[in-house]
């Protein structure tokens, strides 16, 4: 590991010294030891201060939307999460890939219960890559609890869900994390009288929330940010994945993020694509 | 404060019979907005339109809503009204209590507050209605046939004779499809190639047609009116700007090819015309087989032309020009019926043939020079078996649909070979036989006295005994097994649509059924227009037909290009989509679901923060948005609106409804 370390800290000094990049997003270390935090990293001096262990959740990808036209490249510290979440927002048109630099890090796994069923653990895109790449394994389970909760009845799950939106506090922490959440202004936060309601109550929570899902559904990446943020502990990926698995069933083998080219899975059209409902 | 007048109508009794039309009009009255409501007999009558009218003038209303039948009915007659007056024609509404109410409910309580949830909803809508304005786009005259069978010929020598300029593209190196393959035509039984090559030569000659064959469709952009069209022309090897199509060169090519219009039944060479009468009457080399080509030996072709026409060197070449008006008329081929059908032999029997193989050989100019001669030992048949519907009805193996002509050409082969060979014997298996045509039955009833045996029942099996073919099957009459041993088997086969239809019809941004036909923007009222303005439809590429039927569509898809360029400009519909680009974030998602290719994403100048940025937005070409709303539904930001439909007039109907 400390090699490791040492690789991605001197690689990071010297694309910020040759002027490669602006600045690096990566990981730093907090007051605890089982804690880091999302660093911007914009002298070369600094690049000690980059960390790389077991918790290293946090996604690093989404924080490049706040700099959508930089003057010198970004460059950002991906795992494989990290590089689909990338390829998401290339995809959908909000980052360009020449203003990237991307330097990759294979991932064994983080304190964070999403990447025990994590498939992509190396970085899917990078232009540096640091360490060796891991092992990588299908997951058998994607869609497991997704099939077991599917079996009950319609108002069990309602009033599932229901219960689920009366913790939400309506924070939006699901919303702001997302990487497949990448609108110039989200519907969410647009003043239309009788749309979306903002109060912190079961019916506007619920509302933003499935709205949401069905905005991400056919395009998460599985990163499992959005659960991870939420402090009320809401299933969130619950609703992709539900919708990621009649993808699934319905078009074959499907995983969002795995390149960088448009377009995605529900506005595909093929020649041999047939009108029947017409 | 906006002031709506409601109009109910009676429709006679179809409204006023279920619906309490004055109890609608009276709870109206107490909605917000609403000034004036009344109810009237019948509403788009000259009086009822005066009425309108004149209320519009007497209560300074500046909204309307219309509760009566479908919009797809009056909308129109009513937006004509509203020129008359100061309303805009966009500030309409038509609440559909006829259709979707009178009709199809029986309680009149119920259907009165249905009536009146119905009319609220249009209220409530109507309120948050804008002006819309019309614009128009000029027409260029110019018209683009595809393919060039008898539909596409009928189409273009229609509206050349009319006076506008017609472009005919044929992938084939010669225009006249299916119907000069054809021996004879039912029920006249006139010759198809006298009936069909003169017309081709008056495409050949006609001023204003500019005929491509060998060419094929690249691209299709722009709109109604102002078509963009690239088309690519297939590398021919031989000038046809020299060429005098003197023949010299086919006599001497040494490489025999499969002859594609005989059916696979004769032979042509690598450089050929595809038949006698083919226009252009002019060699095209098939360069798959052509040894020059293929192994850069022979050349012969090449030393003998007297004019020095052939150019090895030739390339596919694209041009580019406009057209106002487009019809699709990409015709049919036939199933393949060898992979579906094991039990006639799946192919392995030369004797099983198709009914256009046997239009072929019983042709003078095909490849027995009319005589009915079997395939695998050019002996003439004694026993004949004709099986309808092979492919056809049979949502099993085959289509589910009907193939339209194969009953009446069936009966014409039936005809023909008692004709030809007095001492033989004809077994037609059939499904049904369906005659509705004029003088159809009449033909079917004399072929059944010539001496056809029809015999109701599928054909089950094929198989080969002693040099004979055995025809197993069911006479579902008798309800018994019946076995019929055969010289000559001829299979009906079904009509499926000409390959390549899917890129046409992607590239020309308009639909298919779920068999593959182009589908009609409506198969009663707009049979030969599709959902995408300037594009129309002619012969079998909609749907199966026979020879009238196609060349009448031909004929009707022309008026419809003819009534188009009767006017130098026309009016757009200003029900379109409309990009707020202050929140559009540039991701594209309508720009791909737009089915015709209406949305463009552009660069705009923006500000973030202090910074001067260059930012990606959607953008809709007006001319090509039809106003289907795909983009709006798909755009997550609510970005995209689609005029006279937005996202907040529906969530006012919604709310209305909810109440
Ligand atoms: C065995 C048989 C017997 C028949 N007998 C009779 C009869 O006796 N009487 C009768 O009324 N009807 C008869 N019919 C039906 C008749 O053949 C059709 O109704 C008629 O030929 C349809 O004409 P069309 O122009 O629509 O199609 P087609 O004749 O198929 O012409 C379509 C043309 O479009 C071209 N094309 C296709 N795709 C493209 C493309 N992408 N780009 C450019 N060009 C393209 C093709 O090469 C072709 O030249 C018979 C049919 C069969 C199968
Ligand atoms: S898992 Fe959650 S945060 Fe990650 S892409 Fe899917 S919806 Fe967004
Ligand atoms: S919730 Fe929908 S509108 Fe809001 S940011 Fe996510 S995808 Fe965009
Ligand atoms: S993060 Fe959790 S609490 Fe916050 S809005 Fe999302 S679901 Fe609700
Ligand atoms: S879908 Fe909406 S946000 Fe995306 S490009 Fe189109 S209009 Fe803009």
């Amino acid at each position: 590991m400390s090699s490791i370390i040492e690789e991605l800290q001197s690689t990071v000094k010297k694309l910020l010294e040759d002027g490669t990049v602006g600045y690096v997003i990566g990981w730093g270390a907090t007051r605890f030891p089982d804690r880091t935090t999302p660093v911007f990293i914009t002298r070369p001096e600094d690049a000690h201060k980059l960390v790389w262990n077991h918790y290293c959740v946090n996604g690093t990808a989404k924080y490049a939307l706040d700099d959508r036209y930089p003057e010198k490249k970004i460059g950002i510290i991906i795992r494989g999460c990290d590089s689909r979440a990338v390829n998401r927002m290339i995809q959908d048109n909000q980052l360009k890939r020449e203003n990237l630099y991307l330097i990759g890090i294979p991932c064994d796994g983080k304190e964070n219960p999403v990447c025990e069923g994590c498939q992509h653990k190396n970085p899917l895109v990078y232009d540096v890559l640091i360490g060796t790449p891991v092992e990588e394994k299908i997951n058998p389970d994607r869609f497991k609890e997704v099939a077991e909760f599917e079996k009950l009845s319609q108002d069990e799950k309602y009033e599932y869900w229901a219960k689920q939106y009366d913790k939400c506090i309506h924070c939006y922490a699901c919303r702001n994390v997302c990487p497949a959440c990448n609108c110039k202004e989200c519907y969410a936060d647009q003043y239309r009288v009788g749309w979306q309601g903002k109060q912190n109550n079961r019916n506007s929570n619920q509302v933003y929330g499935l709205t949401r899902a069905f905005h991400v559904g056919d395009r998460c990446i599985e990163c499992g940010e959005c659960e991870r943020v939420c402090p009320m502990g809401l299933p969130i990926m619950r609703q992709t994945k539900k919708m990621l698995k009649d993808i699934n069933d319905l078009f074959g083998d499907y995983e969002c993020g795995l390149n960088d080219s448009r377009p995605h899975v529900l506005g595909e059209f093929d020649l041999q694509d047939r009108d029947e409902f017409m | 404060m906006s002031r709506i007048g409601v109009f109910v109508c009676h429709c006679g009794t179809n409204i006023a019979g279920t619906v309490d039309v004055a109890r609608v009009a009276e709870a109206m009255k107490a909605e917000p907005g609403v000034v004036f409501a009344t109810d009237y007999k019948y509403m788009c009558s000259e009086p009822g339109q005066q009425m309108v009218k004149d209320m519009i003038k007497e209560h300074k209303l500046d909204r309307i809503v219309i509760c009566s039948c479908t919009p797809r009915m009056h909308e129109n007659t009513f937006r004509k009204m509203l020129k008359d007056t100061d309303v805009n024609p966009y500030m309409l509404e038509i609440a559909n209590i006829r259709e979707q109410c009178s009709w199809v409910h029986t309680d009149k309580e119920k259907a009165t507050e249905k009536a009146i949830a119905l009319a609220r909803m249009a209220v409530a809508k109507v309120g948050r209605d804008f002006p819309l304005f019309t614009s128009t786009i000029p027409i260029h005259k110019k018209a683009l046939v595809i393919g060039g069978g008898i539909a596409g010929i009928q189409a273009a020598l229609d509206i050349a004779d009319a006076g506008y300029q017609v472009t005919l593209l044929e992938r084939e190196p010669s225009i006249g499809g299916r119907m000069v393959m054809l021996d004879k035509t039912f029920p006249t039984l006139d010759c198809s190639a006298c009936i069909s090559t003169p017309k081709m030569v008056e495409v050949s000659a006609h001023p204003n047609i500019e005929l491509r064959t060998s060419c094929e469709l690249e691209d299709v952009s722009g709109y109604v009116g102002n078509f963009e069209v690239t088309i690519r022309q297939k590398a021919r090897y031989v000038n046809h700007d020299i060429c005098t199509g003197c023949g010299l060169c086919e006599t001497k090519c040494p490489t025999k090819v499969i002859s594609e219009f005989n059916q696979g039944m004769s032979e042509r060479r690598a450089i050929y015309k595809s038949f006698a009468q083919a226009v252009p009457a002019k060699p095209v080399i098939d360069p798959d087989h052509c040894r020059k080509l293929q192994e850069g030996k022979c050349g012969v072709c090449q030393a003998v032309c007297p004019l020095k026409a052939i150019n090895f060197e030739d390339k596919d070449t694209t041009f580019t020009d406009t057209y106002g008006a487009i019809i699709v008329s990409t015709g049919y081929q036939l199933i393949q019926w060898q992979d579906l059908y094991p039990e006639y032999g799946g192919g392995r029997f030369k004797d099983v043939i198709s009914g256009l193989q046997f239009e072929r050989l019983v042709n003078a100019s095909g490849p027995t020079e009319g005589h009915i001669l079997r395939p695998s030992d050019q002996t003439e048949p004694k026993d004949v078996v004709i099986v309808k519907c092979v492919g056809s009805r049979d949502p099993k193996k085959g289509k589910s649909y009907c193939s339209r002509a194969c009953c009446m050409y069936a009966a014409k082969h039936a005809h023909q070979i008692l004709e030809k060979i007095p001492d033989s014997n004809v077994y037609v298996f059939y499904m049904d036989v369906r005659t509705p045509g004029k003088g159809y039955e009449e033909f079917y009833d004399r072929t059944r006295k010539d001496g056809a045996n029809y015999i109701r029942g599928r054909v089950a099996k094929i198989y080969k005994e002693g040099g004979r073919l055995i025809c197993r099957g069911e006479d579902s009459l008798l309800g018994r097994q019946v076995t019929v041993e055969a010289d000559l088997v001829i299979l009906e086969t079904a009509m499926v649509p000409a390959d390549g239809i899917g890129e046409v019809v992607h590239k020309l941004g308009i639909a298919m059924d779920a068999d593959g036909w182009v589908q009609e923007a409506h198969p009663k009222l707009r049979p030969v227009e599709t959902q995408t303005a300037g594009v129309y439809l002619a012969g079998t590429c909609q749907g199966p037909k026979d020879i009238p039927d196609t060349v009448a569509q031909a004929s009707a898809a022309a008026a419809k290009v003819c009534g188009l360029f009767s006017k130098s400009e026309m009016e757009t519909s200003p029900m379109t989509s409309k990009v707020d680009q202050s929140k559009c974030c540039g991701c594209g998602h309508c720009e791909v679901c737009c089915p015709y290719k209406a949305i463009t994403l552009v660069e705009i100048d923006d500000r973030e923060g202090p910074k001067k940025i260059r930012r990606t937005v959607a953008s809709v070409n007006s001319g090509l948005c039809q106003g289907c709303g795909c983009c709006a539904a798909a755009c997550r930001t609510g970005a995209i609106d689609l005029l006279g439909f937005t996202n907040d007039q529906i969530l006012r109907e919604v709310d209305a409804l909810c109440q």
